[in-house]
């Protein structure tokens, strides 16, 4: 089969040379009954043939041609004009979008960090809005007294984080007004220096005014690093004040113990009133245990040592809660601590 | 045309440059109405359809989807295409053609009725076959192509064109005898 497509394609050539139907096929006698058909066919498809368009067709297609590319072209530079307006706009869209966003995002996150203290996760937020403000504050006057007003957050702060026995990473700044060995008082604040403390820039003496970085932890402050402040420094001011109050509400509370952290505070209290730690803890004894007996949060630590101490002084009378201590962990401490601080004084005045 | 002036063709026709498009056309256009007349007994049909194919070359370069080597190739396959499709309406809705094989009163009119005769037991004939095999009978008979030529534009083997072509020839017979007893 594949010699008689051969010698057809042979044939076909020929043909095409000129050669006629007869001619060929007298060469492939046995094929050319076979062949004869197909070669009249193919001469018949051959006469089909059309002749190449006339120059009239050839110049009318051309210019609908070229007319359509004008077109194309066209359209091509439309859309893409509009493509970019467009582009421009969802750009425009887009970022406003997101500028509205993280504004709301933004001050949401402001307005939700202002309450928070030091160990808190938004507490970072606080702090950097407080520096955003300083940055875009550019008058003098309401520059300083933002500083100040920072300051005074800083000490709210602390005072905060006493209150709720946190452990956390402090930073404040204030007058030295006590040196009693490694226990300075700063800005009413009892700090303890330790002999990891870094102390920078010059000796640090009382009226000193440093700025003081360490841990909150159980109503002190463990100093890592005080830094001298220079005489223009910004300080708090009024805080102070609420810190004397809060000491006096402290100094009452702790006037039935005598840890060291109560002397701490008491120090500054007794400076100002000039009256000694013993004296005024044992004056008040009997006047302030009716508070001390409502105020268990701030005497959860204190109260425990008064506790000890009042073990110690009304053994005969505590016999129960005496019992109490042994049978309670930590809080069987607090607790009986608290009564016995109450029942001593009680039996004190009785 | 050369494989770098095609090359450089081929990139004007992308950026739809007249003057690569204006010899693009000079250079096919005969080709493809050819091809498409062949296929179509009809002179305004197949000049449409051959200019539709240039159209698409157009629409297909600007969407980059033109032609990347053989120009040739794609626009002979692209009016095969059009042409099918144009069968495939016309076989949907068959509309009866006025004659113009009608020829002019004149001294040969006998001889010129027997040949347009003749033309149209082909036509109808030819009209009768697959697809394909009025493909390679078209490009074989009605463009002059090799055989080699025409197994490049069909994608097959030589061999396969040589059958194909062969058994296209024997039905295109076969019906021109169908239509002479008709």
């Amino acid at each position: 089969m594949n010699n008689l497509y051969e010698v057809l394609e042979i044939c076909l050539k020929d043909i095409e040379q000129g050669a006629t139907i007869d001619t060929v096929l007298f060469r492939y006698p046995d094929l050319a009954e076979e062949l004869r058909p197909i070669l009249e066919a193919s001469v018949d498809a051959r006469n089909m043939a059309t002749l190449a368009p006339s120059a009239e067709v050839m110049r009318r297609n051309r210019a609908r041609v070229l007319q359509h590319a004008a077109q194309l072209r066209e359209r091509k530079v439309r859309p893409a004009s509009r493509r970019i307006w467009f582009a421009s706009l969802r750009r425009l869209v887009v970022t406003l979008t997101v500028i509205v966003a993280l504004f709301v995002s933004g001050t949401s996150l402001v307005r939700a960090s202002s309450a928070t203290l030091p160990g808190d996760n938004l507490y970072p937020v606080k702090r950097t809005w407080e520096d955003v403000l300083l940055l875009f504050t550019f008058n003098l006057q309401e520059r300083d007294a933002l500083e100040v007003e920072h300051e005074n957050e800083r000490l709210h702060e602390l005072l905060e984080v006493f209150a709720i026995g946190r452990f956390a990473e402090v930073e404040f700044a204030g007058v030295v007004t006590s040196q009693n060995g490694n226990e300075w008082l700063i800005a009413g604040i009892p700090v303890v220096i330790s002999d990891q403390t870094e102390v920078r820039d010059g000796p640090v003496s009382i009226g000193s005014a440093v700025r003081v970085e360490g841990h909150a932890q159980n109503g002190i402050v463990l100093a890592e690093r005080v830094r001298l402040l220079p005489p223009d420094a910004k300080l708090p001011d009024e805080v102070e004040v609420e810190r004397e109050e809060h000491e006096e509400d402290n100094s009452g509370k702790g006037s039935e113990s005598h840890d060291s952290q109560n002397d701490e505070i008491k120090l500054e209290s007794g400076s100002k009133d000039g009256s000694s730690n013993s004296g005024s803890g044992s004056d008040n004894s009997g006047s302030e245990s009716d508070e001390n007996r409502n105020d268990s949060g701030n005497s959860i630590e204190d109260n425990s040592d008064s506790g000890e101490n009042n073990d110690s002084t009304d053994s005969d009378d505590n016999s129960g809660h005496g019992s109490n201590d042994e049978g309670g962990g930590d809080n069987g401490d607090d607790s009986g601590g608290g009564d016995n601080s109450d029942s001593g004084g009680g039996d004190g005045d009785d | 045309m050369s494989v770098y002036n095609e090359r450089c063709t081929l990139d004007g026709l992308q950026k739809l440059d007249p003057q690569s498009i204006g010899a693009i056309y000079d250079q096919y256009f005969p080709e493809v109405y050819r091809y498409v007349r062949y296929r179509i007994n009809d002179d305004s049909i197949a000049e449409d359809i051959a200019s539709d194919v240039f159209m698409r070359l157009l629409e297909a370069a600007q969407k980059k989807q033109g032609p990347q080597s053989s120009l040739k190739g794609w626009l002979i396959a692209t009016a095969s295409h059009a042409v099918n499709d144009h069968l495939r309406r016309q076989y949907r809705r068959p509309v009866e053609l006025l004659s113009d094989s009608l020829p002019d009163a004149g001294p040969s009119i006998h001889s010129e009725i027997d040949m347009r005769e003749q033309n149209r037991m082909v036509q109808g004939a030819f009209a009768q076959l697959t697809t394909e095999q009025q493909h390679v009978l078209t490009l074989r008979f009605g463009q002059g192509y090799s055989i080699e030529e025409t197994a490049t534009h069909l994608k097959k083997n030589i061999n396969a064109v040589k059958a194909l072509q062969f058994r296209a020839l024997a039905s295109l017979q076969r019906h021109i005898g169908e239509v002479h007893h008709e």
